[in-house]
Formats: C-alpha cells, sequence, structure tokens
C-alpha cells in the first residue's frame, strides 16, 4: 500500500490577532489516500477553510505536521510551496477566480506560464482540457462572456491543467444552481473515477456532499466526525423529501 | 517566468488600460523630450559659441579708440577715433607683442562691373590676418611695399566674392571703392558669424596707407579706430594688456585716475565666458528637465501602486497557481520599465521635432545625439526600475489567502 497523499499529524493553525490568539485548527489528524473524494462539512468559522489553505500550501501549520506526498509542508520555503501548488494541485473557488482580460484557454494555461511551458505546447493542453469540459467551443470567450457554469468549467480545466493530483474546491457549487451544481459534481465525479484524482471539496450542502465517498466534519477548528457517505440511504433520503 | 509571457502580460494590461497609459507616459514623455532637446540645444549654442572664439583669432586684445565713459555717461567706443597709427608702432616695440594691427572699417559702396555691393571696407596692415587666424582661400596678402606705396589692392571676404562676382573668379580682376579702381590680389577663407551675429565675410581688406591717404583720408586723417593686439601666448595677455594700457595713458598724456580715451578688451576672455554661460544655461535647463523626469517617475510609481491595489486578487489567483514571489515582482516591474520606456521613445520623438523649431528659430545646427538618445533610454529604464520596485515588491509581498479573499 502506497504512503497517502496527505497526512496531517496533531495539525494546529494559531493566528496572532490584535484581540488575542485565534486557534483556527486543533490537533488535526487525517489522512487521505490517493484517489479518495472527501467532502468537508462545518458551521462557519469551524476551521473548514483555514485546514483547506494549509492543505493548498497557501498557508503553514502552526503546530504539529502536514506532509503531502510524504514532503513535510511546514519547512518549505515560500518558493518551495509555490511549486508544489503549480505541479500537485488545483484550486477550484466559489467565485472561480478567472482573470477578466485573459480568454478561456489563456486562463487555463496560466500554471503553465510559471511552469515554464511554451505557449504551443501550453495551447495544445488547454484545448484539450477545455475539450474534455465541454468547452471546445468557447475557446477564445472572455470569463465575462460565459456562464458561470461554464466559469467554474474553465476553472476546473485550469486546476488540471499540470496534471494536478490533488484537487481542492472551495463550495465549488456556491454560485450556480442546482442543475448547474449537478453537471459540475458529475465533471468531479467523473475526474475522480478516470484519473483516480483525490479531491477535497468543502460544502454547506448536504446533498452536494453526497456526491463524495467520505464525510469528514470540523467543529471549531477540529474534526468531529469523519464518515463513510452512505449514498443509497441519502439518495432515498433526496426522493423523500 | 520567461520574458516573452512577460512582455505579452505587461503589453495587455497597458493596452486595457491605454488612457491611462498614456497619462502615465506623458510624465515621462515631457521630461525625455525636454532633457533630449535641451542637450542638442545647448550642445549647438557651444558649438556656435566656440566657432565663433576660433574665428576670433588667437591671444588677441584689442583696443578701441574712443573713452569709455564720459562724465559718468558710457559712450560707444570707437565712435570718436583717439587713437594713431604712430600708437600701433609703439605697441608693436613693447615685450610679449607678437602682432600689431591697426584697423579702421569703414562702409562703401563697391562695383563690380555691373554689380555693385555695400559693405565694410578695413584699413590694415598684412598682420591682420595673422592675428585673426584667418588664412586666404586664393591669391595673397597685401606686402610691406604696398603699404608703402599705398598700392590700390584690396582682399575681399567670401561674401563680397559672392554678391560682384557670383561663382567667378574674384583674384585679378578689378573693383571700383569710391569710384577708384582697385585690383583684388587675395580672396579670404570663409569665416561665418561672429558674436553680434555679424557676417564676417562681409569686409574688403586694403592696406591702411591707402585708405588714410586716398580713400577715406579727408575725414580721419592718421587715425584709426582699433588697434588689434596678438601677445605671444595665452599666459602674456594680461600682462600685454596691462602694458598696452600704461603706453597708451603716457602717450595720451592721462592723469592717474583720469578716464582714459581708449579702452582695452581682451576678446578671448570675452569668449571664453560666453561659452561658459552657455554651458551653464544649458546644464541649469537640463537640470529643471530632470525634475521632470522625477516627477514622471513618481505618476508612474503613483499608477503602478493603484493598480497592485485593483489587481490584488489577480495576484492571489498567479501565487495560487504557482507564481512565486519573483514572478509576481517581475511582472509588475516590466510594466512599469515598459510604461516608462514606452514614454522615453515618444519623448525622444518630441524632443528631436522640438530641437528642428529651435534650429529653425534661431539658425543653430543643434542635432539630437545618439549618445543622448541612449542617455534617455538609460535614464528611463533606471526611472522605470526605481519607481517601479516599490509597488512591485508590494504586490509579490501579499499573502495569497488575503490576496484572494480581497473584494
Amino acid at each position: 500500500m502506497a504512503a497517502p497523499l496527505i497526512r496531517t499529524l496533531h495539525m494546529g493553525k494559531r493566528y496572532a490577532l490584535p484581540a488575542g490568539d485565534l486557534q483556527a485548527l486543533v490537533d488535526v489528524n487525517i489522512e487521505v489516500r490517493e484517489g479518495e473524494f472527501i467532502a468537508i462539512m462545518g458551521p462557519s468559522g469551524s476551521g473548514k477553510s483555514t485546514f483547506m489553505n494549509v492543505l493548498g500550501c497557501l498557508d503553514v501549520p502552526s503546530e504539529g505536521e502536514y506532509f503531502l506526498q510524504g514532503q513535510a509542508v511546514a519547512a518549505m520555503s515560500v518558493n518551495q510551496r509555490a511549486h508544489l501548488r503549480n505541479t500537485l494541485i488545483g484550486f477550484v473557488f466559489q467565485s472561480y477566480n478567472l482573470l477578466p482580460r485573459l480568454d478561456a484557454v489563456e486562463n487555463v494555461g496560466l500554471p503553465l506560464v510559471y511552469a515554464g511551458v511554451g505557449v504551443r505546447e501550453r495551447n495544445r493542453r488547454c484545448r484539450e482540457l477545455l475539450a474534455q469540459v465541454g468547452l471546445e467551443r468557447y475557446t477564445t470567450f472572455l470569463p465575462p462572456q460565459l456562464s458561470g457554469g461554464q466559469q467554474q468549467r474553465v476553472a476546473i480545466a485550469r486546476s488540471l491543467v499540470n496534471d494536478a493530483m490533488l484537487l481542492l474546491a472551495d463550495e465549488p457549487t456556491g454560485n450556480l444552481d442546482s442543475r448547474t451544481s449537478e453537471e459540475i459534481l458529475a465533471i468531479f465525479e467523473r475526474l475522480n473515477r478516470e484519473r483516480r484524482l483525490t479531491i477535497v471539496m468543502v460544502t454547506h450542502e448536504a446533498d452536494v456532499a453526497q456526491h463524495a465517498q467520505r464525510l469528514v466534519r470540523f467543529h471549531d477548528g477540529r474534526i468531529v466526525s469523519d464518515t463513510p457517505v452512505a449514498r443509497a440511504a441519502a439518495q432515498r433520503q433526496a426522493v423523500a423529501s | 517566468m520567461i520574458y516573452s509571457e512577460l512582455l505579452r502580460e505587461s503589453g495587455r494590461s497597458m493596452r486595457t488600460n491605454r488612457m491611462r497609459t498614456a497619462l502615465t507616459m506623458l510624465g515621462m514623455m515631457i521630461g525625455v523630450a525636454a532633457v533630449v532637446a535641451m542637450l542638442a540645444v545647448g550642445n549647438g549654442a557651444r558649438a556656435s559659441v566656440n566657432a565663433v572664439i576660433a574665428s576670433l583669432g588667437s591671444n588677441m586684445l584689442m583696443v578701441i579708440s574712443g573713452a569709455q565713459t564720459s562724465g559718468g555717461l558710457r559712450v560707444a567706443s570707437g565712435a570718436t577715433p583717439t587713437l594713431h597709427l604712430t600708437d600701433a608702432d609703439a605697441i608693436r616695440s613693447l615685450p610679449g607683442v607678437a602682432a600689431v594691427a591697426p584697423a579702421s572699417p569703414q562702409a562703401a559702396q563697391i562695383v563690380a562691373g555691373a554689380n555693385n555691393w555695400s559693405t565694410s571696407v578695413l584699413g590694415t596692415t598684412p598682420d591682420y590676418l595673422q592675428i585673426r587666424d584667418w588664412p586666404l582661400a586664393r591669391g595673397s596678402n597685401f606686402s610691406l611695399s604696398d603699404m608703402r606705396s599705398a598700392a590700390r589692392v584690396a582682399v575681399i571676404g567670401q561674401t563680397v566674392a559672392q554678391n560682384l562676382f557670383g561663382g567667378a573668379e574674384p583674384v585679378g580682376q578689378t573693383i571700383r571703392i569710391a569710384r577708384s579702381p582697385y585690383q583684388v590680389i587675395g580672396l579670404l577663407a570663409p569665416k561665418g558669424q561672429s558674436f553680434g551675429g555679424q557676417d564676417q565675410d562681409d569686409t574688403v581688406l586694403v592696406p591702411i596707407s591707402t585708405a588714410q591717404r586716398k580713400l577715406f583720408g579727408a575725414q580721419f586723417g592718421d587715425t584709426v579706430r582699433v588697434i588689434m593686439v596678438q601677445a605671444q601666448g595665452s599666459e602674456l595677455l594680461a600682462p600685454v594688456q596691462d602694458e598696452v594700457a600704461a603706453l597708451l595713458r603716457q602717450r595720451h598724456h592721462i592723469a592717474a585716475g583720469q578716464d582714459p580715451d581708449f579702452s582695452v578688451r581682451n576678446l578671448t576672455e570675452f569668449a571664453n565666458a560666453a561659452a561658459s554661460t552657455t554651458r551653464t544655461m544649458s546644464l541649469l535647463l537640463g537640470l529643471i528637465a530632470s525634475i521632470s523626469l522625477v516627477v514622471g517617475g513618481i505618476g508612474i510609481m503613483n499608477i503602478m501602486l493603484v493598480s497592485v491595489t485593483e489587481r490584488t486578487r489577480e495576484v492571489g489567483l498567479r501565487m495560487a497557481v504557482g507564481a512565486r514571489p519573483a514572478d509576481i515582482l517581475e511582472q509588475f516591474l516590466m510594466e512599469a520599465v515598459l510604461v516608462s520606456l514606452a514614454g522615453c521613445l515618444a519623448g525622444i520623438l518630441i524632443g528631436i521635432a522640438c530641437v528642428q523649431v529651435v534650429n529653425r528659430l534661431f539658425a543653430l545646427h543643434s542635432l539630437v545625439t545618439a549618445g543622448s538618445m541612449l542617455l534617455a533610454v538609460l535614464v528611463s529604464l533606471a526611472v522605470g526600475t526605481f519607481f517601479g520596485f516599490y509597488p512591485a515588491r508590494k504586490a509579490a509581498r501579499l499573502e495569497p489567502i488575503e490576496a484572494l479573499r480581497y473584494q
């Protein structure tokens, strides 16, 4: 059995604020294997976002350890973490975060710019990925010309463009209607199945969480439950309601 | 980040905010145009002053007849002839004097065939050309025997030759000065303009004996307006100046404390002073111009700070997808430098246009040199880097999480 993709050991995160220290994460221990699809839930202020920021190497834990692919992230320099984000991790945000001046192909190719990939190779890979998310006819569109669902699909293509192993999605369907949300989640499921892409997704909605295989709940900076998703039961529940 | 990507990205950002980019460039543009024009015009003015200095003749003093002041009132020197030919002979025997040439200019009408031309006829001695460093283009100078015999011979300047003979050879021809025939024996090399903007080539030289006895004798007798004195070296100019003044005071019986009826002027000093004035002026103007470069740089910094704030989320996203702080720094620095450089290139063009206009207005031959253009480019690169660095560093130091959250 290979080592887990993600492993945290007594991980904590403390922010020094003028009003006093804020303990955003307390003694978080979790292992995530390659190919898992995990949903994270919890009330606001429970530490979900901090957890995601640390997983995404945007922030470092102040206590304990975080290993990504066996590498200790806490001890890494800013540039080393930038390299990890560039090569291992893809981000999908609630508000898409596409650059409005760049067309779809250029937005998807942004991580490759920092990986030093030439423009021709970049465009080839971006077109391919846009086709995979069903946007082959929108390659030269600017974000404001695309619908919310289309923008989120561009963002997904961007998160995959450098063959990321880990997709971090922070409320990816938060700004979308339920039909479009289903489409996006279907893409997640397909990528998880076909690419063995590891997905960690924060959501507020229980039915969105049902698409994952494992559900982790946060409360006051701690993991309070970590259970497999009973998919069949959830589906019955959804039908009944 | 690859440079082609940086250029592409900066170009895109500049195009997106065309108006803002143009206004930001404006400061740089005006500064560079001013500096480039100042350097060129300063050089042009200096070159024309230098040409005048060279045309004066070297180590030259001028003794001008007439009082410098008269009862507290300054009157035009040379108005009343108080110097005498014997004064010139006396000066010649002073130590340190290399050559002396008395000169009496007088306006006269000159006729050659069907053409006539009004010019200044200068009665002088053969040494005049040596003192003025004035070579002959063709023919010969008049000789001492011409002086003794008061021969009717003339050496003419280029402008006179042009107006009387057109393209034809003047040497050997006959001209009429005050109705008397004179043989043209020499043609002077072109000399150009003097300080006052007078055309020095518009002149005719005749032996002073001829001028006094045959041409203007009735008016002036043996007096001369000016005596040119050449010292044996530049270090002797000041002592010779003092000696000449002392000698003439004695000869003219002027008591100590009394105003002399002549003045001794060191024209080289005057010319050097003019050259140094020109230099100081162009330095001062260049300094003022470079202040506008600094102001332009501050404008760039200002706009870049706005741009960084505006694009905080973009910076956060770029960092999230793998941009290192150095990549962000490069991106904003490149943009600042490009704006600065674009302003500089536009400024150079405007500067060249300004110089053309100034040249036409003041009859200068100023040229925007490759050196000054290179200097402008280097300065604009430096200004862009210097004033772009702080905003770029501010962007590079953003925390990705906070930047992504920024609204």
